[in-house]
């Protein structure tokens, strides 16, 4: 076993209830991300994402500066 | 003839609109709470600069100011600055009054309450001896109520909000309140012995490593996230420029989300917790590098085409800076998490020096801004003197690169002190000689906290006369308009 897969080596049969738990829901939440991260920076969706940059300024504005 | 001007009419017609009276009074206490805080802050400081000044008296020793003064800044001040702000932009930004105002007026009294209770017990030395977690049972309960009633008014506001769309900084106030909730809670399980008294229901390196998840999340999320959201909201208000990168903020805030609950094992280097979870922790904290300079580059670069606005907006100038502080500190926070620096980093002051960036330049910098655009706004008026404020701008800046720069200097002396060996592998430094070489850079941190703390009150001064006035302002011309009518 090279020091790498020694350092990586996993006892599955060790892993309890609460381990595996942490590591299936970590996974989903790294896949969820990850679809996200896809999302947001495909280009076809540009436009509608960063049409809410000027929501502040469109918002019922009560202030003088206006 | 008197009419009210434009900026009184508006102030009423929003008063009218929202609920921003509990707003003012958040917002007013935050500017309390700096003053109270840093001064008790100044005061340890000093301590440790001239221990004399403990006057051999358990109840303002260092070890019980210490947590009052950690529980004064970021929970009276950055509590009551994350609830004013929270209340006000998920009004702003939804188009509506908050959802109950009887609720909202609960929070007010039930987080002063905790304030309070904080105040009597810590210099008693009643604590659970967790750090940022040091109240007792009782009132940790009450906190957990408290933030629920927040957290519920504030999800019921965006539930009932006029327009489709939820504003990125109510997402970063969202991710705040259900991950502090889970925190708190997880991290305060202890069982009762007395009405004041508990133990922890963790034990050894469990306990270790649930206190250092809450203690560095309290960090990425309560200071971090909340702060973020305010950051989101008032730099292109104030800049009156749209936020840089909209798509930007959507990756900050879920890089944010899931990279932070990570680090909190990299408190813990060197100790008997696994060697692989220390390592994993100074992995992620290390890519949180991106997602943190990505949203201060998009906060600065709101300003992009309008730079020429910080010469004359000192309030600008306070949101600005206090990103180039969370530039800088999110990026000095990873380097010590790794584990060649922190052989060297931890246990010094250069943590303590780390950690004042991030407090006094990023955070209160940042809510100090916040304060002072929400005054104007709802009190309708201009800050009494535009003067004080720049003062309290180079005040609070250079205050704090003083403290950061001693405690800099003072944390790596030490850490070169503590592991340097003799030709015959002995230390070459007792620890109270490391404590003696301390005193001018303890003196200094004294120093730069202690123009910090002016500031704020040179603050807490301005904020006041400009209410004072406005309010006296306001009835005036209420009076003259009655009398005309009559």
């Amino acid at each position: 076993m090279t020091k790498l897969q020694e350092y990586f080596h996993t006892e599955w049969s060790a892993m309890t209830g609460t381990d595996w738990f942490g590591l299936v829901l970590t996974v989903v939440v790294f896949l969820v991300i990850f679809v996200a991260y896809v999302w947001v920076l495909n280009p076809k969706n540009k436009e509608e994402i960063e049409s809410h940059r000027t929501m502040l300024l469109d918002e019922n504005d009560i202030e003088s500066e206006k | 003839m008197f009419f009210i001007d434009r900026k009184g009419v508006v102030a009423m017609q929003a008063e009218q609109q929202y609920s921003f009276q509990i707003v003012k009074w958040f917002a007013y206490m935050a500017v309390v709470y700096l003053v109270v805080g840093t001064g008790i802050g100044v005061y340890i400081a000093s301590e440790l600069a001239w221990p004399v000044l403990n006057f051999d008296n358990p109840y303002i020793s260092f070890g019980r100011l210490r947590p009052l003064h950690t529980n004064a800044v970021i929970f009276a001040f950055g509590g009551s600055t994350l609830m004013a702000t929270a209340y006000y932009i998920v009004q702003r930004t939804s188009g509506v009054r908050l959802w109950s105002d009887k609720l909202a007026w609960f929070t007010f009294w039930g987080w002063n309450l905790v304030i309070v209770s904080a105040v009597i017990t810590l210099p008693l030395g009643i604590t659970q001896s967790k750090e940022y977690a040091e109240l007792e049972w009782p009132i940790d309960i009450l906190i957990a109520v408290v933030w629920l009633a927040y957290s519920f008014n504030f999800i019921m506001t965006l539930a009932t909000r006029k327009v489709s769309h939820i504003y990125v900084a109510n997402w970063f106030f969202l991710a705040m309140m259900i991950m502090i909730t889970y925190l708190h809670v997880v991290n305060s399980l202890s069982i009762p012995v007395e009405l004041f008294k508990s133990y922890s229901i963790y034990s050894g390196v469990q306990d270790a490593m649930i206190q250092w998840w809450w203690g560095h999340n309290a960090v990425g999320f309560f200071l971090t996230a909340g702060f973020l959201g305010i950051m989101y909201y008032f730099v292109p208000k104030q800049a009156n420029r749209p936020i840089y990168s909209y798509r930007l903020s959507v990756i900050h805030f879920w890089a944010l989300t899931f990279g932070y609950v990570w680090l909190g094992a990299h408190h813990l280097q060197y100790t008997a917790l696994p060697d692989w979870t220390g390592s994993l922790g100074a992995a992620i904290s290390l890519a949180m590098i991106i997602p943190s300079w990505g949203g201060a580059i998009n906060g600065m670069f709101t300003l992009s085409g309008a730079w020429d606005k910080l010469r004359t907006d000192y309030i600008l100038r306070f949101l600005i800076v206090s990103l180039a502080f969370y530039a800088m500190s999110t990026f000095e926070g990873p380097v010590m998490a790794a584990k060649t620096v922190n052989a060297l980093s931890h246990y010094t002051d250069w943590t303590i020096g780390h950690v004042h960036a991030g407090a006094l330049g990023w955070v209160a910098m940042v809510s100090i801004g916040a304060i002072y655009h929400m005054v104007e706004r709802l009190w309708g008026t201009t800050i009494w003197s535009v003067k004080l404020v720049n003062l309290h701008f180079w005040m609070a800046t250079i205050g704090t690169v003083v403290y950061i720069t001693a405690m800099w200097v003072s944390g790596i002396m030490q850490g070169l002190m503590w592991r340097a060996y003799d030709d015959y592998g002995n230390l070459a430094y007792t620890f109270v000689e490391s404590v003696a070489q301390m005193h001018p850079y303890y003196a200094m941190r004294a120093a730069g906290g202690l123009i910090f703390f002016l500031g704020a009150c040179v603050m807490l001064f301005n904020v006041t006369v400009t209410i004072r006035k406005a309010i006296a302002d306001s009835s005036a011309k209420s009076a003259a308009t009655a009398n005309a009518v009559i």
